[in-house]
C-alpha cells in the first residue's frame, strides 16, 4: 500500500479521536452519552483489571472457541463431501441457500425455547453461524483443485496421499481459510447475540445491562475493545490467506 | 491563387507532463500543428507515445502543461460539444437505453426538444444505414455496427469536428475495411473535419489527405505526411506504387524513431 | 405454483400438525400450525399494530441506508485516492460485531425507534457502500470522458452514466444491505425496545407462549421475504439489459 494512503487513514483515524476528545472537552459532546476517549482509556483500563469483567470475557471466549472447535471440523467435512461427490452437494446445496438467505437470528427464540438459556443454547446457536459458511465455502474450495494437474499426478503414479499434500491442499488452502475466516467473525456475532438476547453471563449481558443503567465508559470500553479484536482476528486471518494464496501462485 | 482554407484546429507548442509518484513523465512536447476546414487527418505512432492525451487535449478534456489548442481561433479550455464529437475504440452505448435514445443522448444533454431529438436521430440512423435497428438495445448490434451508431451520435449534435481514437481497433480486420469506406462516404456527404488516431499505417493513409507521424517519450511530431492520393478511393489503391511509397516513408519515420527509443533505453539499463 | 409442490406444503403441515398433537415434542419447543392460527385469530391487531411499528422502522432505515451507502460509494469510487483511503477501513469495519454497538445507539437514541433506525442503518449501510464503489470503479473510465465530452456536469455523470452503468453492482449491495437492514430492526427490537414485531416475538418468548413467539416469527419471515422480493423487482427493472446481455452469450 502506497505511504500516502496509510498516511491519511492513520491521519483519518487519529481526527476522529482527537475531535472526540476536543468536542467534550469544550462542550460540544454530554460527556454523560459520549465520554472522552481519555475516560474510555481509564474505563477499560479499569475492565482489564476487574475480575468480574475478565470472568465474563473468558465465558463469552470459551463459547465462542468452543462453537467454533465443534462446528468448524463438521462443516469441512460436509463441504468437502458437497463439493466432491456432485449428487450430494446438488441436493444440499438449495437447503444451503435458503439458510443462508434466511436470518438465523430470527430464530434466536426458538433456541431459548428448545435449548434453555444456558451454555447449550449459546453452544447450538453459534455452531449454527459456523457451520454454514464454512461448508460451502470449503464446497467451493473443492472446486478449485486443478483436475488436470490431478491426472497428471496419476499418471506419473504419485499415490493417494501425495496428491492430496501436493495437489489438492495448496489448491484448497485460501478458499477453505476464507470460510473459516468468515466462520470466527459469525460465530463472534451469534455468541454475542445470544448472550445480549438472554443469560446469564458473557460480555454480551455486561453490554446491554450497562447500555440500560448508562454506564456509558464501560460500556463504551468494553464495545471498542471487542471490535478492535475482531478486527485483528479478521486482518489476521486475511493475511494468513494472502500468504497461502501467494505461496500458491509461486507454485503454479 | 486559391483561397487560403480556414483553419479549425490548431495546437501551439502543446505539452503534457504527468507526475506519477512525484516522478514527472514527459508525455508530450511542443507539439504544433494546423488541421485545415473539412480535412481528414491521421495520428500515428507508437503505442504509448501519447496519441490519446493528445486528442483529449484537444477536446478540452484533459489540460496542457503548456502551450494552447485552438479551435476556430478561440482557445479551448473545457469540453465544447457543440462544436467537438468524441468517439473511442469502444462504442460507449448507455447498454439500457436503445438505439435511437442512445443517439438522442447528447442532444438531450445539450437540451435539444423531444421532436427536433427524434427527427435528428431518424436522420443520423438512415445515414449510418442502420434505420431498421432504432428499437433495438446495444448488445443486439454487433461491433461494427455499434462503432457507426457511435458516429451516429457524434454526428447527431452537428458537431464541425470529430475526434476518433482508434474507432476501428478492436473490430476484425473485414469489418474494419468496411467500416473505413463507411467512414469516407459519411465524410464526405457531412464535410466534417475529422482527426483520426490509428496503428494501421494502412488505414491512416487510405482514410487521410495529411498523416501526422509521433515519436515516442517525449510525443513529438517527427513528420507531416500529404497523403494527396486521388479521391473516392478504393480497396484497390492499397496496392498501388504510390501508395506503397508513402506508406513506406511513414514507417521510416516510425522505426528510426523506435532505434532510437530502443539505444537510449539501452543505454539506461 | 405446481401441484406437486402443493402436495409437500400439505404434507409437510400435516406431519407438523400430527407431531404437535401426539405430543412428540413439548408444547413449549414447537407450535402446531392450528396453534400458531389460533394465535393469529386471538391477537391479530396486537400483531397488526406491531407490523406498522416495524414497518415504519424499516421504511424509514431503509432511505437513510441506500442514501448514505450509494453516496458514499460513489465517492469512494469516483475518487481513486478517497477509496484508496476508504476501502481497507471499509472493509476492515465490516468485521466488528455491529450488534454490540447497539447499547450504545440505545444511550444515544433512546430506547424508542430511533435507535432501532440508526442500528439498522449502519448494519445496511457497509455492504451497500462497499458494492457500489466497486461497481462505480468497475465502469470503463471511457464513460466517464465520454460523458465529459458531450457536456455532462460532474453531476449528470454520475446520475445519468455511472449510477446506471454500475446498478448491477449496485443492486446486489441493495439486495445485502437491505436484508441487513430489515434484520438489524427486527434483532434490535428483540433485545430492547417498547413495540414491534421482535418485541412481540421476544415478549412471547419470555412468557413461553410459543404458538405467539411462531406467529411472530412468522411475520419477521415475512418482512424479510417481502423486501427480498420488492427489491428483485427493482433489480430486475432497472438490470434488465444486463440479463439480455448474459442470456445473449
Ligand atoms: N492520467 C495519467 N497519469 C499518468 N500517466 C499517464 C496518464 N495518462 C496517460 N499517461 C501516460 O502517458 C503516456 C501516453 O499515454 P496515451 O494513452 O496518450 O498513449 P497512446 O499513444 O494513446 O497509447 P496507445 O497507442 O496504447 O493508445 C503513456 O506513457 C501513459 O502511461
Ligand atoms: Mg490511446
Amino acid at each position: 500500500m502506497k505511504p500516502s494512503v496509510l498516511a491519511a487513514q492513520a491521519a483519518f483515524v487519529l481526527f476522529v479521536i482527537g475531535a472526540w476528545e476536543y468536542g467534550d472537552a469544550v462542550g460540544l459532546f454530554d460527556p454523560k452519552i459520549l465520554p472522552p476517549p481519555s475516560q474510555v482509556a481509564v474505563a477499560l483500563k479499569g475492565l482489564l483489571q476487574s475480575a468480574s469483567f475478565l470472568g465474563d470475557a473468558a465465558d463469552t471466549i470459551v463459547r465462542v472457541i468452543a462453537a467454533f472447535l465443534i462446528g468448524a471440523p463438521i462443516a469441512l467435512a460436509t463441504g468437502f463431501v458437497m463439493g466432491e461427490n456432485l449428487d450430494v452437494g446438488r441436493s444440499l446445496s438449495p437447503i444451503f441457500n435458503l439458510v443462508l438467505a434466511v436470518p438465523q437470528s430470527i430464530f434466536l427464540p426458538i433456541f431459548v425455547l428448545v435449548f434453555g438459556l444456558g451454555f447449550t443454547e449459546k453452544l447450538i446457536f453459534g455452531i449454527t453461524h459456523v457451520f454454514f459458511v464454512v461448508a460451502i465455502n470449503a464446497a467451493a474450495a473443492v472446486r478449485e483443485v486443478p483436475h488436470g494437474q490431478v491426472l497428471l499426478a496419476r499418471s506419473f503414479g504419485a499415490g493417494r496421499f501425495k496428491i492430496y499434500r501436493s495437489i489438492y491442499m495448496p489448491a484448497m488452502a485460501p478458499q477453505v481459510m476464507t470460510g473459516l475466516r468468515l466462520g470466527i467473525i459469525f460465530d463472534i456475532i451469534g455468541i454475542l447475540l445470544a448472550e445480549m438476547y438472554a443469560s446469564r453471563s458473557g460480555l454480551g449481558v455486561l453490554l446491554l445491562r450497562w447500555g440500560e443503567s448508562y454506564a456509558v465508559d464501560k460500556l463504551m470500553a468494553a464495545t471498542v475493545l471487542i471490535s478492535l479484536v475482531t478486527i485483528l482476528i479478521n486482518e489476521l486471518m486475511r493475511v494468513f490467506e494472502h500468504r497461502i494464496g501467494r505461496w500458491r501462485q509461486a507454485m503454479a | 491563387m486559391a483561397p487560403a482554407i480556414p483553419v479549425v484546429i490548431e495546437a501551439r507548442g502543446l505539452g503534457k507532463i504527468f507526475s506519477v509518484e512525484r516522478a514527472p513523465i514527459v508525455a508530450l512536447q511542443d507539439i504544433s500543428f494546423a488541421v485545415p476546414e473539412g480535412r481528414f487527418v491521421s495520428l500515428v505512432g507508437p503505442s504509448g507515445c501519447g496519441k490519446s492525451t493528445l486528442l483529449q487535449m484537444l477536446a478540452g478534456l484533459v489540460p496542457s502543461t503548456t502551450g494552447e489548442v485552438l479551435v476556430d481561433g478561440a482557445v479551448v479550455r473545457r469540453p465544447i460539444p457543440e462544436k467537438i464529437s468524441v468517439m473511442f475504440q469502444d462504442a460507449t452505448l448507455l447498454p439500457w437505453k436503445r438505439i435511437a435514445e442512445n443517439i438522442e443522448f447528447p442532444l438531450e444533454i445539450a437540451g435539444v426538444p423531444a421532436a427536433e431529438r427524434h427527427a435528428r436521430a431518424a436522420g443520423m440512423l438512415a445515414l449510418v444505414g442502420l434505420s431498421e435497428f432504432a428499437e433495438r438495445y446495444p448488445h443486439e448490434l454487433s461491433g461494427g455496427m455499434r462503432q457507426r451508431i457511435a458516429i451516429a451520435r457524434g454526428l447527431a449534435p452537428n458537431p464541425r469536428i470529430l475526434l476518433m481514437d482508434e474507432p476501428f481497433g478492436a473490430l476484425d480486420e473485414q469489418t474494419r475495411i468496411k467500416m473505413g469506406h463507411e467512414l469516407l462516404r459519411i465524410w464526405a456527404k457531412t464535410k466534417k473535419t475529422i482527426f483520426f488516431i490509428t496503428h494501421s499505417l494502412t488505414e491512416a493513409l487510405f482514410l487521410s489527405d495529411i498523416v501526422l507521424v509521433m515519436s515516442h517519450r517525449p510525443g513529438r511530431i517527427v513528420g507531416v505526411i500529404d497523403a494527396a492520393l486521388p479521391r473516392p478511393r478504393t480497396y484497390d489503391i492499397i496496392g498501388s506504387a504510390e501508395f506503397g511509397a508513402v506508406r513506406n516513408r511513414i514507417w521510416k519515420l516510425i522505426s528510426q524513431d523506435d532505434t532510437e527509443a530502443g539505444e537510449t533505453g539501452m543505454a539506461s539499463l | 405454483m405446481s401441484v406437486r409442490r402443493l402436495i409437500v406444503i400439505v404434507i409437510a403441515l400435516g406431519v407438523w400438525e400430527a407431531v404437535r398433537r401426539f405430543n412428540l415434542v413439548g408444547p413449549l419447543l414447537l407450535a402446531s400450525p392450528s396453534e400458531i392460527v389460533a394465535a393469529l385469530v386471538k391477537s391479530w391487531p396486537d400483531y397488526l399494530v406491531a407490523l406498522r411499528f416495524t414497518v415504519s422502522e424499516i421504511v424509514i432505515a431503509l432511505a437513510f441506508a441506500w442514501a448514505l451507502g450509494i453516496g458514499a460509494g460513489v465517492v469512494a469510487g469516483v475518487r481513486p485516492f478517497f477509496g484508496a483511503v476508504s476501502g481497507p477501513l471499509l472493509s476492515s469495519l465490516f468485521a466488528v460485531p455491529l450488534i454490540t454497538w447497539y447499547p450504545l445507539f440505545m444511550v444515544w437514541f433512546g430506547i424508542g425507534m430511533a435507535s432501532k433506525i440508526a442500528y439498522a442503518v449502519v448494519s445496511g449501510f457497509f455492504p451497500i457502500a462497499i458494492n457500489t464503489m466497486n461497481g462505480v470503479r468497475g465502469v470503463d473510465p471511457h464513460y466517464f470522458v465520454f460523458g465529459r465530452a458531450i457536456g455532462c456536469s460532474r453531476l449528470q455523470v454520475v446520475l445519468r452514466i455511472l449510477l446506471p452503468m454500475a446498478m448491477p453492482s449496485i443492486a446486489s449491495g441493495l439486495r445485502i444491505g437491505t436484508a441487513l437492514v430489515v434484520i438489524g430492526v427486527i434483532v434490535a427490537e428483540m433485545l430492547a425496545s417498547l413495540g414491534g414485531v421482535g418485541y412481540q416475538i421476544s415478549y412471547y418468548q419470555s412468557v413461553y407462549q410459543t404458538g405467539h413467539v411462531y406467529l411472530g416469527i412468522l411475520f419477521a419471515l415475512a418482512c424479510a421475504l417481502a423486501a427480498n422480493w420488492g427489491l428483485s423487482v427493482i433489480e430486475r427493472r432497472f438490470t434488465h439489459w444486463r440479463e439480455l446481455q448474459i442470456g445473449e452469450r
